[in-house]
């Protein structure tokens, strides 16, 4: 079962996951000489401001994929980039300490999937672009064909190949046939946020979506003077002691700062109480108060492993199968469509093939997250405890003053916020009895001065 | 970076002349050029530095010492203001085993440059022997 010349390939959803598959595919497909037709089913139109354009998510594009990307030949545009980041903050309740990196180069960009927040249309022409509308035209330049449409239904013909039935548009028959077209390998990246996996469940190869939850996204508008006096070129991220969160951050964007909340079940009294919290009004201008109803979202994440993500001529990518816990969902998206075009052009489309080709890269992304969720888990715990978090600081401080210093603790947080490592490189480093002995050693005068 | 030109932007610049790596240096790092360009200038023993070539957007040079310990062999110098990004080795080495498409565009890169270089040596052998022919 192999891609030939002719074949027609199907790929529902068109965010980042969706346009890399056909990406990739068009450009494996081109180097083995295959020619494919591949269509890219996307209703949403990127050039619209707020939720109807936006693919919801943080925006920030990881240092390993911006480098990534750099080796593969594809180099974002300026428009593309509202900020550049070259240092973390961690704020907890006991303080603050920046992470900056060893290497004296800019590698992180904050991004808009879409055309931007709501009310940015008012500073229409926009200065900046889609990042989601940039990878489809990636895609388009490669030869793919963008259909501008929501997929109703898909069925299986008697020979194997799948069947795409779309919604009619307003105005057509409701029950006329719409059968769109027939092919022979269907990728499925539909995230987790619309009725996408209900299609591919519907299709009863046994597929079910990963766990998930929700996670808060805000824009704020503050002004780009302000944004860069407050938060500088920093992401800014918060370990406090709020109930019911796990993380949150405030990244530099333009005219915005991008507020990010993760947790368990997190809503907007969770929002409302960490962005009332001191560390967190501190970056705020003086008096400047959060507005009532910024443009948000509440994006569901993939938390957990997906059951049976392919079956023969059908493959799912992206946040609807496998991605990296809490972070960097589209630098798993590229590697998870890389991984699904290397395995349909250089092995195959059955369920046999993305078995060997595809899924020991999906497994390898679910059990590093087993290893994300015990680090979180550890982290949880210990951020509770005061003195422990003073401890965190200190060691940061001393080694972020030791420019030869290994500087452990702050490159395992570093590759943690950015999103550069697997998190069982960052547990091993964690674990380093360096790191063991130096944050006991500041744990024992944060209990000595507590004392006092 | 949109709103405001002095603000630092992805990678990191460098102005008109500057040596970005040195010939006899080791790496551990890949260069990709984000904007401008650069020579790549080798040391022949003459007065000044000779030319191997002129990279410009999206090309990239560093990449010998990924796959060797031995030093750089050529000087790259920026050609006007020059925003390049690293990738780092060990993340690169990596990738490239997870990934065999990307091992296949180092490759082909490095082909590209031998046939440069094969083609270089031709011409100047030919220069040389027309050279030797002349009175």
């Amino acid at each position: 079962m192999e891609l030939t010349s002719g074949a027609r390939v199907g790929v529902v959803g068109g965010g980042p996951a969706g346009s890399l598959s056909a990406y990739f595919l068009l450009d494996l497909a081109r180097q083995t000489g295959i020619e494919l037709t591949v269509e890219l089913f996307e209703p949403r139109d990127f050039s619209l401001t707020g939720p109807p354009g936006c693919n919801m998510c943080g925006g920030v594009i990881s240092e390993s994929l911006m480098q990534k990307m750099a080796a593969e030949g594809i180099v974002l545009p300026k428009a593309l980039m509202l900020d550049a980041i070259d240092s973390y903050v961690l704020h907890t309740d006991s303080g603050s300490a920046a992470i900056r990196p060893l290497h004296e180069e800019m590698r992180i960009v904050s991004i808009f999937r879409g055309a931007g927040p709501q009310g940015a249309e008012s500073q229409r022409p926009l200065p900046w672009s889609s990042f989601d509308q940039h990878l489809l035209e990636m895609a388009k330049g490669l030869g793919a064909r963008h259909v501008p449409r929501r997929v109703r239904r898909l069925e299986r013909e008697p020979d194997g190949r799948l069947r795409i039935h779309l919604l009619p548009l307003k105005g057509e028959n409701p029950d006329q046939d719409t059968l769109f077209g027939v092919y022979d390998l269907l990728i499925g990246c539909v995230g987790l946020n619309g009725s996408g996996v209900r299609l591919f469940e519907e299709l009863d190869f046994g597929y079910r979506p990963p766990k998930s939850d929700r996670a808060w996204v805000a824009e704020l508008y503050m002004g780009a003077e302000e944004v860069r006096r407050r938060l500088g070129n920093a992401m800014h991220i918060f370990l406090l002691d709020v109930p019911g969160m796990k993380f949150a951050a405030l990244t530099p964007k333009g005219h915005y700062a991008t507020f990010i909340l993760l947790g368990e079940g997190v809503n907007e009294a969770v929002a409302r109480e960490v962005c009332h919290s001191p560390a967190v009004r501190e970056l705020f201008p003086e008096g400047w108060e959060t507005p009532v109803r910024p443009c948000h979202c509440q994006p569901r994440i993939n938390i957990g492993p997906p059951v049976q993500p392919f079956a023969d001529r059908v493959v799912l990518v992206g946040d609807c199968a496998s991605s990296r816990l809490y972070k960097d969902g589209i630098g798993a998206a590229y590697r998870m469509a890389k991984a699904c075009a290397l395995t349909a052009v250089t092995r195959g489309v059955s369920g046999a093939d993305f078995r060997a080709g595809y899924w020991p890269a999906c497994q390898e992304m679910d059990q590093d997250n087993r290893l994300g969720h015990l680090l979180f888990s550890m982290d949880g715990l210990l951020r509770h405890l005061p003195p422990f978090r003073r401890a965190m600081l200190t060691v940061i401080r001393e080694e972020q003053s030791a420019s030869a210093d290994p500087r452990r603790l702050s490159s395992a947080l570093w590759d943690t916020f950015t999103g550069s490592a697997a998190y069982r490189d960052i547990f091993r480093r964690a674990a380093h009895p360096v790191i063991v002995w130096r944050l006991f050693l500041a744990l024992l005068r944060a209990l000595w001065s507590g004392s006092r | 970076m949109l709103f405001d030109s002095e603000k630092p932007s992805l990678g990191r610049e460098y102005a008109p002349g500057e040596v970005i790596l040195r010939e006899g240096e080791t790496g551990d790092c890949l260069y990709v050029i984000l904007e401008g360009q650069v020579e790549v200038v080798v040391d022949d023993g003459g007065e000044e530095s000779y030319r191997l070539a002129v990279l410009e957007k999206d090309g990239f040079f560093g990449e010998m010492s990924l796959f060797s310990d031995l030093p750089r062999v050529a000087t790259v110098r920026a050609l006007g203001p020059v925003r390049v990004m690293t990738v780092d080795k060990r993340g690169l080495l990596r990738w490239l085993g997870d990934d065999p498409s990307l091992s296949m565009r180092i490759m082909l890169k490095m082909v590209e440059r031998i046939r440069l270089l094969v083609s270089e040596v031709v011409r100047l052998r030919r220069a040389l022997r027309e050279q030797k022919s002349l009175p």
